[in-house]
């Protein structure tokens, strides 16, 4: 096999980056989530389907520019996720048994996929827009304009959660409370504000992921699972906890499959991404970006 | 007092397996409806109760026990279709792998030997949501490298084994209730040896089993194999129902999502409460499909978030006697 030419390798590169933001996005949601409630939100990717559809709807009936629907989406979002932990996870979160909270989880995915499936069809979906096939030409390499888009919306997205979780009382009230929620009860937080907080800005993440997804791929309403699962592999890489690994995770994971399906050959794909996961659990299980500590 | 209650929920449990056992010979019985149904609900009870083992009574929450079952289907397929086992045998009985006690062991012994293999790193260096994670990986690694095993695993179609060797629901109804009631029975026991003990105080205080003594990763281990062990025979059974063992159908998540639920609703850490909860969501969940088809997965979503909301400790402890629902 002859190494193709550096063009073709930027020409990945940039693929594999500007798809793989996308988990990254899915994956910082998951670990805000996590990071408060201890709970692997596996509804997050059909949250993000369900997101993408409404996005086409609005497109469709309304007219709306799928890139402008984000101030209907985040706002939206927001509201969602309060509503959803205030009504479905509030009292499981009190429970120490996580077994209940990853089972509603269950529950919201089956009951959002097959909610899907009723009102919009199982078949196959896309969004196309007047700009939809164009592209962005730099230095003899393409980038789609809606991935790079979708790229911008992730990192904007991921900013904004760093900067609310490091510059804002509540911001750290947050972290206080992924870190140690015990500790954090006793200096007067509330577990369910910063529960319903981290939901909130976990489906709203959701939402701006639900527009980019809906520019730049064709989706389905059971597309949603191996999103989450993806996401949870992007998380894993970041470090769970670490939002801006999260991200970073995600671009990892996007390149990791680019190279794949190039080199290798695309069913792969899947295989060697989880293997890349269980590699890092059980080697870095703290993730690659932090350095390790002991924990008893 | 509760000795006599004990006694008597026993011989409630033995009066209604011997009742089960008798079904198949009422007339008409075999080609009803109910038959089936049985089936369906002895292959969820076994897996409910194979996944209780490592995280009801071992606190481990694996989310990988679809990878087991699917070990066991297809090591039950490869051995049959590639006559790996039996040599020339095979053509003086051609119905030697048909329900075989070697066959199916192996395939619990192949899902075993997996769980051990990837549990020794993980279990070693992750906790609980690592863990989760981990084993969820592993299932999807397995369904891959499964669809591009070439002729050896089919490939994304599978494999096929002789259905001509079909005649009867009977010996696959006998197999599953043996089955329930045999891992049922077995896990009852195991928790009320030494090992059993050891793996409850790893589950409620880890450092503090560690402190008297206890292998915490031996145990933990021991209990993740056992659990795929039983995923790896129920796996079997399935494979003698079905004869086409494919990727997308064994190594379905549903085969873990389901069986996890049945738990949780039964009551996670119970013996009885596997088998009582595979009874009631399989039964929901099958008239939710005859009656509503269009909406029924919108109704078991429903079904298992109203359970977990309202009935979050599970069936066994609000109906039975304490005593009895602790084991």
């Amino acid at each position: 096999m002859t190494l193709p030419s550096p063009e073709i390798l930027l020409q990945l590169s940039i693929n594999g980056a500007l798809g793989g933001a996308m988990y990254g996005v899915a994956a910082v949601g998951l670990s805000l989530i996590f990071g408060t409630m201890r709970l692997i939100f596996l509804a997050q990717g059909a949250m993000i389907i369900l997101a993408a559809y409404l996005v086409r709807a609005l497109f469709q009936h309304l007219g709306i520019d799928p890139f402008l629907s984000l101030i209907i989406m985040v706002p939206v979002g927001l509201a969602a996720g309060w509503l959803i932990y205030q009504g479905l996870f509030r009292k499981a979160a009190a429970e120490e048994d996580r077994n209940i909270s990853l089972l509603i989880a269950v529950g919201v995915m089956f009951l959002v996929q097959n909610l899907m499936t009723v009102i919009w069809g199982g078949n196959t979906a896309a969004v196309v827009t007047s700009y939809t096939a164009s592209g962005i030409e730099l230095l003899g390499v393409r980038a789609s304009f809606t991935r790079s888009m979708g790229f911008l919306i992730a990192l904007a997205g991921t900013a904004l959660v760093v900067l609310f979780l490091r510059r804002t009382l509540v911001g750290k009230a947050v972290r206080a409370a992924s870190e140690d929620m015990t500790a954090a009860t006793l200096m007067g937080i509330s577990p369910h504000k910063v529960n319903a907080i981290a939901f909130a800005i976990g489906i709203a993440l959701a939402g701006a992921a639900g527009v980019a997804v809906a520019t730049t791929f064709p989706f389905n309403p059971f597309a949603g699972f191996i999103f989450s699962l993806k996401a949870l592999v992007a998380l894993a890489l970041g470090g769970i906890g670490n939002v801006a690994g999260a991200l970073a995770g995600g671009i990892i994971l996007g390149l990791i499959e680019a190279y794949v399906q190039f080199f290798i050959s695309g069913g792969w794909t899947n295989a060697i991404a989880y293997g890349v996961f269980l590699a890092v659990l059980m080697f870095k299980p703290e993730g690659l970006f932090s350095r390790p500590y002991k924990k008893a | 007092m509760t000795a006599m209650a004990n006694f008597s929920w026993k011989w409630a449990a033995a009066l209604l397996t011997i009742i089960l056992a008798l079904v198949p010979f009422w007339p008409g019985a075999l080609d009803s409806y109910l038959f089936s149904f049985l089936f369906f609900v002895f292959i969820y009870a076994v897996m409910a109760q194979g996944w209780n083992l490592v995280a009801g009574f071992g606190g481990q929450i694996s989310l990988g026990s679809h990878a087991f079952f699917g070990l066991g289907a297809y090591t039950t397929a490869i051995l049959w279709s590639g006559n790996y086992l039996w040599g020339s045998l095979y053509e003086t009985y051609p119905r030697i792998y048909y329900f075989d006690p070697v066959t199916m062991v192996l395939s619990g012994l192949v899902a075993a030997l997996a769980a051990a293999l990837i549990g020794l790193p993980l279990l070693s260096k992750l906790r609980g949501d690592y863990f989760a994670l981990g084993t969820l990986g592993f299932g999807e690694i397995l369904k891959v490298i499964f669809v591009n095993g070439g002729d050896f695993t089919g490939g994304a179609f599978g494999l096929v084994t002789p259905s001509s060797t079909f005649e009867t629901l009977m010996p696959h109804y006998w197999t599953g209730l043996g089955l329930t009631a045999g891992t049922a029975l077995a896990i009852g026991w195991l928790m009320r040896s030494r090992y059993g003990l050891a793996l409850i105080a790893v589950r409620d205080d880890e450092m503090a089993a560690s402190a008297n003594g206890i292998n915490t990763l031996k145990v933990k281990v021991a209990a993740f194999a056992g659990s795929a062990f039983i995923a790896g025979i129920a796996g079997s059974l399935y494979s003698y129902y079905i004869f086409h063992v494919g990727p997308d159908s064994v190594f379905n998540l549903d085969w873990m999502l389901l069986p996890l639920m049945m738990t949780v609703v039964g009551g996670t850490g119970t013996v009885l409460g596997p088998i009582l909860g595979a009874f009631i969501m399989y039964a929901v969940f099958d008239i939710a499909r005859i009656f509503v088809p269009d909406y029924h997965p919108i109704i078991s979503g429903l079904t298992i978030i109203l359970a977990m909301l309202f009935l979050p400790k599970g069936l066994v402890r609000k109906i039975l006697p304490m005593s009895l629902a602790r084991n």
